[in-house]
This record gives structure tokens, C-alpha cells and sequence, in this order.
């Protein structure tokens, strides 16, 4: 490292609202050599995405302060500099990709105007000549046929084509750094193999330097030289990612890795951040010993039968408003659950698990086929007995209503038929927190009160109350942060011990899945492609898709195998 | 992504968000517009609820001796019309009954548009279709000329006013109301309630018609300004307010012929209608802007 590219020394930052200062960046300091790929890893909240933008002074000058730091791009003080010196920088000599291009990009403007723009305002060519080096940079994020992909407009690209766009579009001007925040977040993971391989290979032949902000560990491990390790606003840990991973230093980074499904025994317990960071444990203090339960699958009889299941969505009308074509999101699919155990539908985004679940709880109509609980059609139960299939959704945000009370959001389900007073409806609510790990006294307070995992706690709580026996779980960790994850995979768990629930987990991480399910389902294109024992799917898959999706996900194991 | 959680305003608004008042709070959030706003709108309402006590004369007896006086003369706060009455007092009449007119049928639209928004809102049927299809009809049709053609079919009077108005311009009610609330039924929460068995009307009332209740605020302040426009209107054009009524509409129609020898006449009615709007706009926009803020966090 003779000369950083990027270099920053204790940067503090704070963001003024009217509620007063909040302190977001307190003293860091990073430097990025030429060539070089650094990762800022950590989790939401912790300041990364600041660091991101800071560095190009994205973001608005009224309402940050900034007491203390220098930051240098290229040896030029970027604090120094005016809106128009700054522009000259951005896109020019720094680019950035975002996490999600569709709206990264213009929807009313063909890529090809977009991609030119750029070339045409920071270099001194003609459009025809801009038009070829256009061609040529999509041709080297291995579009297949670019000329096709030039003349398209966003909207009629899938999101892995949209992500290349946008890293032809950064490397337009041959910059000497790329800032990429959260890059392969939005996209599904057999995509983002793709786009981390492309982008690795890209900055490795122009030998630009990369800064990659992610919350994927797995990612950093497979693409970055360094890393910088986020916790709060400050880097707890840097060093060569190989160090860091495979012998980390900082509590944190500990607690973090530990928290990962991934390399840990099925259904065992994980550990989570938040009882690591306990008050005034600095890093030196040794990990505390998770203690292990050991935990005995009751399988029962079979639950609940999918069989020939077909769920359609109308997709034109006629004139009359009537449904004329369909789009068929889940095409005959037959799966059973028996009592007690977990079966997980794994797929990418768009595959139809998430309308099979909802055709199990009720939310989607079958076109075909029968769902059958306790093995008579779920249409025919009273509702009584259909009350027992719960579903937790996706993201708490939107899952709870933001005006209720936590206890009565808890007790909602309780009500249906009956009038239970407001003091028996609190009781129930305390005794639900105590069960999904809230503080009871906390029933009064209002879901924007709660951090992400404590909001799926209460999720989870609500659809506890009816006592159910099957338990749809819609992605219910993908909203949260990995530490969270684990907390609430951990819960999962328990209750599922304590109370012999049967889960139908929906997921698409594959480690996750591991960790938690007896039986897996691999949908793809509408269909089951794959089911059976978890172990053995996801160890010894037969079927081609199967195999794509495992060797897809990044993992930490096989990037240090490599 | 942080967040920081910005001040809430619950209390201001009586939701049931940010149970306590307290001043702190409301000068978190009062910006210049909003506190004058509020203070219009309290003087506004003082003047609706005790003018009686501030009246100086009586509205509708007339001393010829003294036809248009300037204001601030001989004990006429806006000076005297052309009859010789005190135009303070009438002023103070015309708000009450236009206040009073404007806010029934405020209330009566208020009700049939949300009734008819949300029920359109809950599930897809005829229900939907016909109302839909009933507000485009209304829509397409230019407002003031329908309420003229009713008001000189049943009558003028007071009663007759507030229900032409409070039956026929519902429309701005139902259409936001639809809106807002075909959303909101799609939320997970209230997918959560339907698969819980709770009954549509306790999701209707307990999910749905809070998560509405900011905007109805908001739309009632802003209609209740286009309420009282429409009444001047049509008591100016003489179908409103029954003729010697002192209201609004009928001192500015009286004030037409002695526009140049006593503009007070005018000025008068015409600076009450037009405070009495931007009071109402103003009130509109403070309950919009304290909304979008509540408990609101900015991704940072």
C-alpha cells in the first residue's frame, strides 16, 4: 500500500434532528490501497452505509455534523470541496453501485441514454464512439447479448441484468475506487454468485479498488482482501479476512460469527450478540458457553397433505373484467408434514412457495388439488379448528398494526367470539411475552418501540395465543439482522420443543434451512423439484437446480477452501 | 440503516398514539404556520360559539340616521351598512351561520363518504362497482352548477342548504377513503386478524378506520374551507341563505351597488370569507404536516 486510494482518519459524525444529535460515526478511521477490495461488514444501524456515503459527501450538509476527521479520495480532502469539484469525483474518479437497481436506474430512460450520459460527461468523445465503449462494457459483464441489453429499458431486465448494467455503468469511466453498498442484497442467491464473481473479476482486471459494504459475512469472506468489522459507529476489528474470520480477535466479531446457522449443529442453540455485548465486555473476555439442549423430534402423524396443489393469479383481463390468461405461481405440488416436525420450502424469489403458504392458511384460493388437515379438506374444518394453522409473515414492520398496543395486538385472536375483559387479555399478553422472551411489562408499549427481532417476537407471540398446532413461518428471519436471526431461530426452536409444534418454514437460505428443518422442499419454476430429509437434500442433492443453489450460496467454509 | 426516531405529536391530535400532552412536545413540532393556524382557528371558533356576548348592536336592527358609517365611527367597529347596521354584528351572525351550515354538511359527507369509501374498500363485488361508478357520474358533473339546479328545485333555507351540500359532495371523502383503505386491507395485520377470525367489522373499526383517521382529519379541514365557499356562493347568488338573513353571501350580494361610496360593505364579508378559508387551509395543512411527522423515523 504505497498509495491509499481512500483514506480516512477518525471521522465522527452525528445526525441533527429535532429530537437532538445522534452520534452515527464515532472516530474511525480506514484506508483502501490501490487494487485493493476492503468490506465493511457489519449490521443495520451500525454506521456502514454512513461511512459509504460520507465518503463521496452524500449526504445532506444541513443535517449532519461532522466535529472531527479527514477523509481523502485520490489525495484531494473531499471535506474541502464544493458541489461542482465533488462532481468531478463522483462517477469520474469514484463510483457507486447501490443495493437495488431498479431504482438506481432511470425507468423512463433506455440503457443505453443512461450508460452514454455517463461516458459523454466525463469523457471527451463522440456519442458514436460512446456507443461502442457502451457496447463493450456490457459485453464484459458477460451479457450475452449486449446490443439487446443496450436498447432495452430497466424494467424489462431481471435484477441480475439490472446489477450488471449498473457495474458497466461504474466502470464506465475507469474509476480508480467503486463503492458498492449492499450489492447483491436484492438479488437471489444463484444471481448474486454471479455478480460477486463478475465484480471480483472486473476490479481485478482494471485493478480498481473496491469498498463493499454488506451485512454478509459469507460475502466479505468471498470476495474481500480486508475487512473492517462495524459495531455501533466504531470498527471493532480489522485486519486480512482471513484473520478476521478464521481467528477472530473482538468479541463481537465472535458473538457474530457464532450466530451463523452455518458450520453449527441442526437445531442446536446459537448464540446471539446481544448476550455477548454485555455492559463493559471490551473483547478480552472469553465467549460464553452456550449451553446445548439436546432436542428430540415427536413426529407424529401427518398434519397436514398438500396434494396436486395449483395456485393461479389472473394476468390479463378481457373486456368485461374477467380473468383471461393466468400465471401458475405454484403448479401441482404435493408435500405432507406430519405432527411435530419442520418441513421447509426453499426456493429463489418468485418460485410460488409464499403462495403455497398462503393457500395453506387461507389468504390464496387453489385452482386445483386439496389441501388436507388432519386429513380432511381445510375448507370443510370449522373455523374453530381452523384457527390452529397460525402464520408468522415476513416483516414485523408491516405485520403488526403501528397503532395497537403490544397486548392487544398479542390478544387480537382472542377476542373472535368470545369477550374477554381488558384485565384477562393483559394476563394472556404477559404470559405470550414471557413465552416468546419479552419483558411482560412491556405489553403497553407500541411496535415502533421495539427493535426488529423483538417485533417478530411478538409476531411470533400473536400467533401463539390461539395455541395452534401448525405454524406457517413466511422468511421470518430475512427481514432481520444475522445476530437477530439466530435469537429468533433459537426461539423457534424452543417453542417448537416445549410445545410439539409442526412448522412450515419458507425460506431461501439454505443455511438457515439447515439448521432448522427435519424435511426440505426445494421449489423451482412453480414446482417441487426436490424433497426429503433435510440432511440428505441438502448433502447429496440429485436434482440439477438442488445443486446450482447449494454451490450458489456463500459460504465461509468454501471460501477458505478456495 | 439507523433510525432515528423523530418526536411524536400523538397527543396533539387525541390519537391514541403519545398518550400524554405535554407542552414539550407541541413545541417540538410547532412550526410558525401551524401555531397561527391553531390561534385563527380558536378566535374563529370563539366568535362561532360566543358571539352573541361580543355583539354590539343588534345584526338586524337598522339606524337610517347612521347608513355608512366608516368603521371604527360612532361605536361601529366595521362601520354600518346601508341601512345604518352594525356590520361587526352581522359579520358575526353570517360566521355562525355558516359555520354551523358548513359543518353539519361537513359531518353528514363526512359520514356518507367514509361509510360508503370503506365499504367499497373491503372486498371486491357490486358494492364497489356501483359506488365507483356513482362517484364518477357525481365527479364528472360541475359542482356548483348541480347544487344550483337542486337548491332551485327544493327551496332555499337553512336546512335545505345543509342537506343539498351534505348529500351531494361527499365525493372527496370517498375517494381518498377508498384509496387509503383498499391498502390498508391488503396489510399483513389485518391478513393476520382474517386468518385469526376476527369479524370484518372489528377489523373495519379496529385496524382500518384508525389507520384513516389522519386523513379524515386532514380532508375535513380542507372540505370544510370548500364547504364554506359553496355556501357564500349560493347565498351571493340568492339561492343559499333565505333573502335578509345576514349572512356572508347575502352582505356581499347588498354591498355590490355601494361598492365605490361604502367599500367596507364589501371588504367586510369578503376578508371573513377569505380568513375564514385560509384559517380552515391553513388548519388542514398543520394536521397534514403534524401527521406525516408522527412517529415517523427517517432512514438514515
Amino acid at each position: 500500500m504505497v498509495k491509499p486510494v481512500v483514506r480516512i482518519d477518525d471521522l465522527r459524525l452525528e445526525f441533527l434532528s429535532q429530537a437532538g444529535a445522534f452520534e452515527a460515526l464515532k472516530g474511525i478511521s480506514l484506508e483502501i490501497g490501490e487494487g485493493e477490495i476492503v468490506g465493511v461488514v457489519g449490521e443495520s444501524g451500525s454506521g456502514k452505509s454512513v461511512t459509504a456515503m460520507n465518503l463521496l459527501q452524500l449526504l445532506p450538509r444541513t443535517k449532519i455534523n461532522v466535529p472531527t476527521g479527514t477523509i481523502s479520495v485520490l489525495e484531494h480532502d473531499v471535506r474541502a470541496m464544493d458541489e461542482k469539484q465533488l462532481q468531478h469525483i463522483r462517477g469520474g474518479e469514484v463510483s457507486m453501485i447501490f443495493q437495488e437497481p431498479m431504482t438506481a436506474l432511470n425507468p423512463v430512460l433506455r440503457v443505453k441514454d443512461q450508460i452514454d450520459d455517463v461516458i459523454l460527461r466525463h469523457k471527451d468523445v463522440t456519442p458514436e464512439e460512446a456507443e461502442e465503449m457502451s457496447l463493450k462494457l456490457l459485453a464484459d459483464t458477460k451479457i450475452t447479448d449486449p446490443r439487446r441489453v443496450y436498447e432495452s429499458f430497466p424494467h424489462e431486465l431481471s435484477g441480475g441484468m439490472r446489477q450488471r448494467v449498473m457495474i458497466a455503468m461504474a466502470f464506465s469511466c475507469s474509476p480508480k475506487l467503486i463503492v458498492a453498498d449492499e450489492p447483491t442484497t436484492a438479488l437471489d442467491v444463484t444471481v448474486q454468485a454471479q455478480i460477486l464473481a463478475l465484480l471480483k473479476e472486473r476490479a481485478q482486471t482494471t485493478g480498481t479498488s473496491v469498498l463493499l459494504i454488506t451485512h454478509d459475512l459469507a460475502v466479505v469472506a468471498q470476495l474481500c482482501d480486508r475487512v473492517y468489522v462495524m459495531y455501533k459507529g466504531e470498527f471493532v476489528e480489522k485486519g486480512a479476512t482471513k484473520d478476521v474470520i478464521g481467528d477472530p480477535q473482538h468479541v463481537y466479531t465472535r458473538a457474530l460469527l457464532n450466530s451463523l446457522p452455518e458450520g453449527k449443529a441442526p437445531k442446536s442453540r446459537l448464540a446471539t450478540v446481544a448476550a455477548a455485548m454485555i455492559e463493559g465486555n471490551t473483547g478480552d473476555v472469553i465467549d460464553e458457553p452456550i449451553e446445548q439442549v439436546t432436542r428430540v423430534a415427536r413426529t407424529g402423524d401427518t398434519i397436514l397433505q398438500i396434494q396436486n396443489a395449483v395456485v393461479r393469479y389472473p394476468k390479463e383481463y378481457n373486456l368485461f373484467g374477467r380473468p383471461i390468461t393466468f400465471h401458475t405461481a405454484v403448479d401441482h405440488v404435493s408435500v405432507e408434514i406430519k405432527e411435530g416436525e419442520t418441513l421447509a420450502l426453499v426456493g429463489e424469489s418468485g418460485c410460488g412457495k409464499t403462495s403455497l403458504a398462503n393457500a395453506v392458511v387461507g389468504l390464496n384460493r387453489l385452482a386445483d388439488g386439496e389441501i388436507l388437515y388432519r386429513g380432511k379438506n381445510i375448507l370443510d374444518h370449522d373455523p374453530e379448528t381452523r384457527r390452529e394453522i397460525q402464520i408468522v409473515f415476513q416483516d414485523p414492520q408491516s405485520s403488526l398494526d403501528p397503532r395497537w398496543p403490544v397486548w392487544r395486538i398479542m390478544t387480537e385472536p382472542l377476542t373472535v367470539g368470545k369477550s374477554p375483559t381488558k384485565a384477562e387479555l393483559r394476563d394472556q399478553a404477559a404470559s405470550l411475552c414471557e413465552m416468546v422472551g419479552l419483558e411482560p411489562n412491556q405489553i403497553d408499549r407500541l411496535p415502533h418501540e421495539f427493535s426488529g427481532g423483538q417485533r417478530q417476537r411478538i409476531a411470533v407471540g400473536r400467533a401463539l395465543s390461539v395455541r395452534p398446532k401448525l405454524l406457517v413461518l413466511d422468511e421470518p428471519t430475512s427481514a432481520l439482522d444475522v445476530s437477530v436471526q439466530a435469537q429468533i431461530l433459537n426461539l423457534l426452536l424452543d417453542l417448537q420443543d416445549e410445545h410439539g409444534l409442526t412448522y412450515l418454514f419458507i425460506s431461501h437460505d439454505v443455511a438457515v434451512v439447515r439448521h432448522i428443518a427435519d424435511k426440505v422442499a426445494v421449489m423451482y419454476q412453480s414446482k417441487v423439484v426436490e424433497a426429503g430429509d433435510s440432511e440428505q437434500v441438502l448433502t447429496a442433492p440429485t436434482h440439477e437446480y438442488t445443486r446450482t443453489l447449494m454451490n450458489a450460496v456463500p459460504s465461509l467454509k468454501r471460501a477458505f477452501a478456495a | 440503516m439507523s433510525e432515528v426516531k423523530v418526536s411524536r405529536t400523538g397527543g396533539l391530535l387525541g390519537t391514541e398514539e403519545g398518550k400524554s400532552f405535554s407542552w414539550d412536545k407541541v413545541r417540538q413540532v410547532a412550526n410558525p404556520e401551524i401555531i397561527i393556524a391553531f390561534t385563527l382557528f380558536t378566535v374563529l371558533m370563539i366568535l362561532a360559539i360566543f358571539g352573541q356576548f361580543l355583539q354590539t348592536h343588534d345584526p338586524m336592527q337598522g339606524d337610517l340616521l347612521k347608513r355608512f358609517t366608516p368603521p371604527g365611527q360612532e361605536g361601529y367597529f366595521f362601520g354600518s351598512d346601508h341601512l345604518g347596521r352594525d356590520l361587526w354584528s352581522r359579520m358575526v351572525d353570517g360566521l355562525q351561520w355558516s359555520m354551523a351550515c358548513a359543518l353539519t354538511a361537513n359531518m353528514l359527507n363526512l359520514i356518507i363518504g367514509s361509510t360508503l369509501g370503506l365499504l367499497a374498500a373491503e372486498k371486491p363485488g357490486a358494492l364497489r362497482i356501483i359506488v365507483n361508478q356513482f362517484v364518477y357520474t357525481l365527479q364528472s358533473l360541475p359542482g356548483l352548477i348541480i347544487l344550483i339546479c337542486v337548491v332551485v328545485v327544493v327551496g332555499q333555507g337553512f336546512l335545505t342548504l345543509v342537506f343539498t351540500l351534505g348529500l351531494l359532495s361527499w365525493v372527496v371523502y370517498m375517494r381518498v377513503i377508498y384509496a387509503e383503505a383498499s391498502s390498508l386491507f391488503q396489510r399483513e395485520y389485518v391478513q393476520a386478524a382474517r386468518l385469526a377470525g376476527v369479524s370484518r367489522w372489528s377489523i373495519m373499526f379496529g385496524h382500518v378506520l384508525p389507520g384513516v383517521r389522519a386523513s379524515l382529519f386532514v380532508i375535513f379541514a380542507f372540505h370544510f374551507a370548500g364547504l364554506l365557499i359553496a355556501e357564500s356562493a349560493l347565498s351571493f347568488l340568492g339561492l343559499g341563505a333565505p333573502l335578509g338573513v345576514p349572512t356572508w353571501g347575502n352582505m356581499l350580494a347588498e354591498s355590490r351597488q355601494y361598492m365605490i361610496r361604502a367599500p367596507w360593505m364589501l371588504i367586510v364579508p369578503a376578508g371573513a370569507i377569505v380568513t375564514a378559508v385560509v384559517t380552515m387551509n391553513l388548519v388542514g395543512d398543520g394536521i397534514a404536516s403534524l401527521s406525516r411527522k408522527k412517529g415517523r423515523s427517517i432512514d438514515v
